[in-house]
């Protein structure tokens, strides 16, 4: 083979060493060429120096091959993005003219560099995709969390980078230090595309910033600090090193090694026991987040301490963490690793996936995290992949044209198709994560009683119970400023013609709310009877009382804001003096009512009146996305593409249809367990046309 | 030498420049743009790191965070101790139009802070105004008496530490599910509550809040408990050094509106002090565009004799509204008082004037120097306020308000006085911002006033 020939020259041996410990040391070339074991020993001998690259040592050792496949799961090689495709490197040199090969070589050299970067990081932050090695199940239910989409969210990179701008960059590193605990402690820009971060900071929450963690921060908003090391390093959990101790006593049948001189499969040396991170106050030192000048932006965990949930003795765990999302419910039992396909000893087992509110609207090949997908393409290369056009899939693939063109990456048919069973595996994880988020979100914002206060013929008004199903916090929070969370409610009069409609969207998908552009700019009239959960920030302006804004920066009192200490004390007022939050939501197992009025003039033909109510819940609103539009988002997105899509997947929570044809109590709509664990209805179509939109709202008016 | 005059020609067509420069930008389509932005990282702003800054992490910087040390308490403490402030220098003249004329000056004033964190929830805060003290700034006086002020001094103005019991005590609460989340303030701290008009003054005090909780059906409630023993000044402005006052201030979010419902009683047996006992009221909320701001300040003074320059017997109503106009972020804001009888806030301080700051940028000193307020800020028996807009521009690093207002006597006595300015503010850079202002007034018990004035201020 070529890269054999290569091999003989000590030019070659050079660059096949770059190419080897850079990017390259792919499990292609290993698995395909044999190129390291056929290396004579200085390069060997290399090698060995370098502890991550142990397992790639000549003695053998079936880890290189065959069903352990430890090194074609291993992100040290796989997990970066810089190591993809240069297999293809040193084949494509030596057909080329020298100056382009010089070229391509200080490509590689450049890349070489990368990649040692990306390996020395490992070296201090372990990505989840080498815990995934021995952690599948956990690694899997991880990989779809909104802890794993943290990072990799383009609307919080926008949101954040748009903060720091209005702060003259001295909001610093706040948002995103919790966002990729690793990147700000490799130094990383609080700002560049993640398509460019370190492979283990844009796993966002990745298995370290909990597991790393030997000390009990308190409430430090996400400034905690991580125990660096590599994957021989002590990990934190909840029930120490039993289980461990039992898999290192046995080393002949698990295969593994805790001491990176001998072989086997990398594996930490201990397991500490570390109980605050059963505890709520774990949580709480991300979940309760308070800004330098005494901002109260996010309250979960300080709600949490005075509900009938924390009396009962009831943590976050127990909810999040369970068999069934949003209840106390036990955990389930399994193993806490499979070891080269060996499972442990059963034990408590948590669910790692933390259904939430939050879900993803990026390219489904880059998210969830998935060890193949990373080892089949870059980052880069996914978001060519046209999957929506059907790549991949037996449909387009037979009916394509022979010369159709594709990015190279993709221009194989055997990689579309690679790369759709791949995305196969993606869509069936999102899947699952949504089941679970219909299932804990249908658990705290529940519907109650439909009561009609008064039906005649010149007045129609009715109220909806809307109910806050758990006791352990209100509903929404944390980020509750950006939750939208609001009935759609809809009235048609006898003759089935629409006569009045709350809760609709504007062209661009918001409710009609203040922050709605279309409403904003006076161009839609504003939904007066809008119900809705979402809190506002409230900024006090220079003069003239306060107002509500999209963004808690206050830019009205000073043009240069600002984020140092306040000069007073905020905790006597729970806020700086320039912003606060206007709190919205439901108290823990409490209840508001959603009232609705129509006046003679909106009841059209009268009654009976059919009535639609849907509760919906969408991550942020479209509004944020177009606020902090002029950053740029990530992936290459526009604003349209990212409001499409969050809208495309906000989530129908309830929906009832009734008529109305008397006064008092008309229907109950409380639910039962059964249907709080319903499937989650199918994904809606994309947004229609947003002239349409306006057009059909401007007419209703 | 600065005068209104020059002062007026320096300022007026940066004004209108600026002004007329912005009515230029395009108005913005409500339309979200299907084009891709590239990310803006070329000229991101990067952290403007504190002056100093001692400790092992880096405050709001990208880096290690180191582990800290353990308490015997069981609390984690990284510590980490910034300074960090702003310096004003200001020229200005400012005529009231009274019997005092003109006050032309070069006045500065500097706001030092040290801070040191525990932890990002516990902090010891230390402040200084190294120039400036008793209302009287370092600088130049051009107006006669020409001379010098040097008020140079080490004073600590502010002083105090504050947390959360809980995050002290942590050993208390090993399982983090008990209610041990009270917050706490103690030392020499500047207070401010009912948006300044109930208390505004640096005391020392000590107090204890609850915050995040569940009561009155609110979906947040906040209560303090408020001590204060030393440096507090009167409804005056005055110190009377025996005062004592406590306090019970609570905020509360309901679905529509927001209350702070605050009450307070002051005890001293000074000459200049006495008892008086002082409740406030408002709420916030928006109707359609419309951003409504209402206050209800009382006072009650118990003493014998009633009314005395340091307590009183009085109502402060505040009325704000606003709204901000399609296709900006401007705001059109109209506000109202009117002060019954002879209101007195529980706490003022020396440099902070009257309660009717909040009414208008021509009811409120700058807050440097001798440059006071155009329509005075006491509200005794009077009524008034003020109707202006706020334009923003460059991204909202510029910003041009016009205000229009006035005042009357509601005794029936023919006081009257109006008074028309504006204030440019732009940001330069990261640290400065440009400031000026200028204002005319008339009355028909006094001479036209007027004031001009520029400003440079720093922040660090």
């Amino acid at each position: 083979m070529n890269t054999t020939l290569l091999a003989r020259t000590e030019l070659g041996r050079i660059l096949i060493f770059t190419l080897a410990v850079s990017a390259t040391l792919s499990n292609q070339l290993l698995a395909e060429d044999d190129l390291l074991l056929l290396a004579d020993e200085p390069v060997s001998d290399l090698l060995s120096d370098d502890n991550l690259l142990l397992t790639s040592n000549t003695s053998g050792d079936d880890l290189l091959s065959g069903e352990d496949d430890l090194l074609a799961n291993d992100d040290l090689l796989a997990g970066d993005d810089l190591l993809a495709n240069e297999n293809d490197l040193a084949e494509d040199l030596l057909s080329q003219p020298a100056e382009v090969a010089v070229e391509v070589m200080e490509d590689a050299v450049a890349d070489a560099a990368a990649a040692h970067a990306a390996l020395f990081a490992e070296d201090r932050f372990p990505s989840a995709t080498t815990c995934a090695t021995c952690h599948p199940d956990h690694y899997e239910e991880w990989s779809v969390s909104s802890h794993a989409y943290s990072q990799m969210s383009p609307i919080f990179n926008a949101m954040h980078a748009k903060i720091v701008k209005l702060t003259n960059g001295t909001n610093g590193d706040f948002c995103i230090r919790c966002h990729t605990q690793v990147g700000m402690q490799l130094e990383e820009p609080v700002f560049m595309s993640n398509l460019e971060r370190n492979p283990t900071s844009r796993e966002g929450i990745t298995c370290i910033v909990c597991h790393r963690v030997s000390n009990n921060y308190g409430k430090v908003s996400g400034r905690t600090s991580l125990e660096e090391g590599d994957v021989f390093a002590p990990v934190y959990g909840p029930e120490g090193g039993a289980v461990l101790a039992e898999v290192l006593a046995n080393r002949d049948k698990f295969k593994v090694n805790a001491d990176p001189n001998k072989n086997g499969r990398n594996i930490h040396a201990e397991a500490i026991e570390f109980e605050p991170i059963s505890t709520s106050g774990f949580c709480g030192s991300c979940h309760d987040v308070n800004l330098l000048n005494g901002f109260r932006l996010e309250e979960a965990f300080s709600q949490y301490k005075n509900t009938e949930a924390s009396k009962r003795g009831e943590s976050c765990q127990d909810c999040h963490m369970g068999t069934v999302p949003g209840i106390a419910s036990g955990y389930e039992e399994g193993p806490a690793a499979v070891v080269g396909g060996i499972p442990t000893k059963a034990r408590k087992r948590t669910n790692h996936m933390f259904a939430g509110p939050d879900y993803s609207i990026v390219h489904p090949g880059i998210f969830p995290h998935n060890t193949k997908a990373q080892e089949l393409a870059t980052l880069a290369e996914w978001l060519e992949f046209d999957y929506e056009a059907g790549w991949g899939t037996p449909d387009f693939e037979d009916n394509v044209p022979l010369d159709a063109t594709f990015p190279e990456r993709w221009k194989y048919i055997e990689d579309r198709e690679e790369a759709r069973t791949i995305l196969d595996q993606q869509f069936k994880r999102l899947a699952s994560i949504r089941e679970q988020r219909y299932q804990v979100q249908r658990r705290a914002y529940q519907l109650g009683e439909l009561v009609v206060d008064e039906y005649s013929d010149k007045k129609l008004r009715f109220k909806i119970k809307v109910k806050n199903g758990t006791d352990g916090h209100a509903v929404p929070t944390g980020f509750d400023a950006e939750r939208l969370v609001y009935l759609h409610v809809r009235v048609k009069d006898k003759d089935g013609k629409l006569v009045f409609e709350s809760g609709d969207r504007d062209p661009n998908g918001d409710v009609r709310d203040l922050h709605s552009a279309y409403v904003h700019n006076w161009e839609l009239p504003i939904d007066n009877q809008l119900f809705t959960l979402q809190s506002k920030f409230i900024t006090r302006m220079q003069r003239g009382g306060e107002r509500e804004q999209i963004l808690a920066v206050n830019y009205s009192p000073d043009p240069l804001p600002y984020i140092r200490p306040e000069g007073r004390p905020t905790i006597l007022s729970g806020r700086p003096s320039a912003v606060r939050k206007h709190s919205r939501g439901i108290l823990p197992a409490a209840s508001r009512w959603a009232t609705y009025s129509l006046d003679r003039k909106s009841i059209g033909s009268g009654g009976p009146y059919s009535l639609e109510v849907e509760m919906i819940s969408q991550m942020v609103p479209v509004n944020l996305i177009r606020e902090i539009s002029d950053m740029g988002y990530d992936y290459n997105m526009s604003p349209r593409q990212i409001a499409d899509r969050v809208v495309q997947h906000a989530h129908s929570l309830w929906t009832f249809k009734t008529t109305i044809d008397k006064e008092g109590e008309i229907e109950d709509w409380t639910p039962n367990e059964e249907q709080i664990m319903a499937p989650a209805p199918p994904e809606k179509p994309a947004s229609k046309d947003p002239e349409e939109s306006k057009a059909t709202i401007a007419s209703k008016e | 030498m600065p005068s209104p005059i020059n002062h007026f020609l320096t300022v007026t067509p940066l004004l209108l420049t600026a002004f007329l420069t912005n009515c230029l930008e395009a108005a913005s389509s409500s339309r979200l743009s299907d084009e891709p932005v590239p990310m803006q990282t070329e000229g991101f702003p990067e952290r403007p790191a504190p002056i100093i800054e001692w400790g092992q992490n880096p405050f709001l910087g990208n880096g290690y965070i180191a582990p800290g040390f353990t308490t015997p308490t069981g609390a984690v403490w990284q510590p980490l101790f910034i300074v960090y402030g702003t310096m004003r220098s200001a020229l200005q003249s400012f005529d009231a139009g009274g019997p005092a004329g003109e006050t032309s000056e070069w006045a500065n004033r500097l706001d030092l802070f040290g801070n040191l964190y525990l932890t990002p929830t516990e902090r010891i805060l230390i402040g200084l105004r190294p120039l400036d003290e008793n209302g009287e700034f370092s600088g130049y006086r051009f107006s006669d008496p020409k001379d010098d002020v040097d008020r140079i001094n080490s004073r600590v103005h502010t002083l105090f530490m504050e947390g959360d019991f809980g995050e002290l005590f942590p050993f208390l609460d090993p399982l983090d599910n008990k209610s041990l989340d009270y917050g706490f303030s103690i030392g020499r701290q500047p207070l401010s509550f009912q948006n300044g008009i109930l208390i505004n003054d640096n005391i020392d005090a000590i107090g204890i809040t609850r915050s995040s909780l569940f009561l009155f059906g609110a979906s947040a409630f906040r209560a303090t408990a408020l001590y204060g023993w030393n440096e507090i000044h009167r409804g005056n402005n005055r110190e009377a050094n025996d005062t004592k006052i406590y306090g019970l201030l609570t905020a509360a979010d309901y679905d529509q509106t927001s209350f702070e419902i605050d009450t307070l009683y002051s005890e001293s047996t000074h000459a200049e002090g006495g008892d008086q006992w002082n409740a406030g009221i408002s709420m916030t909320r928006r109707i359609r565009h419309l951003n409504v701001s209402l206050s209800a300040n009382t006072s009650a003074s118990l003493e014998d004799g009633n009314n005395s320059e340091a307590t009183g017997d009085g109502t402060l109503l505040v009325g704000q509204f606003s709204f901000t106009p399609p296709y900006t972020e401007d705001l059109a804001y109209a506000n109202l008082f009117w002060g019954i009888d002879s209101f007195r806030s529980a706490a003022r301080g020396p440099e902070t004037g009257g309660p009717l700051g909040q009414v208008g940028i021509l009811f409120a000193a700058v807050g440097i120097g001798s440059y006071g307020a155009p329509l005075g800020n006491q509200a005794d028996e009077s009524a008034g306020g003020a109707i202006g807009y706020q334009h923003f521009f460059n991204h909202t690093r510029g910003q041009l308000t016009f205000e229009i207002g006035g005042r009357t006597n509601t005794t029936g006595r023919s006081r009257e006085s109006i008074a028309i300015g504006t204030r440019f503010q732009h940001a330069i850079g990261r640290h400065f911002v440009f400031r000026a202002d200028l204002h005319a007034s008339d009355g028909n018990e006094r001479d036209s006033g007027y004031g001009a004035r520029s400003e440079i201020l720093l922040k660090f």
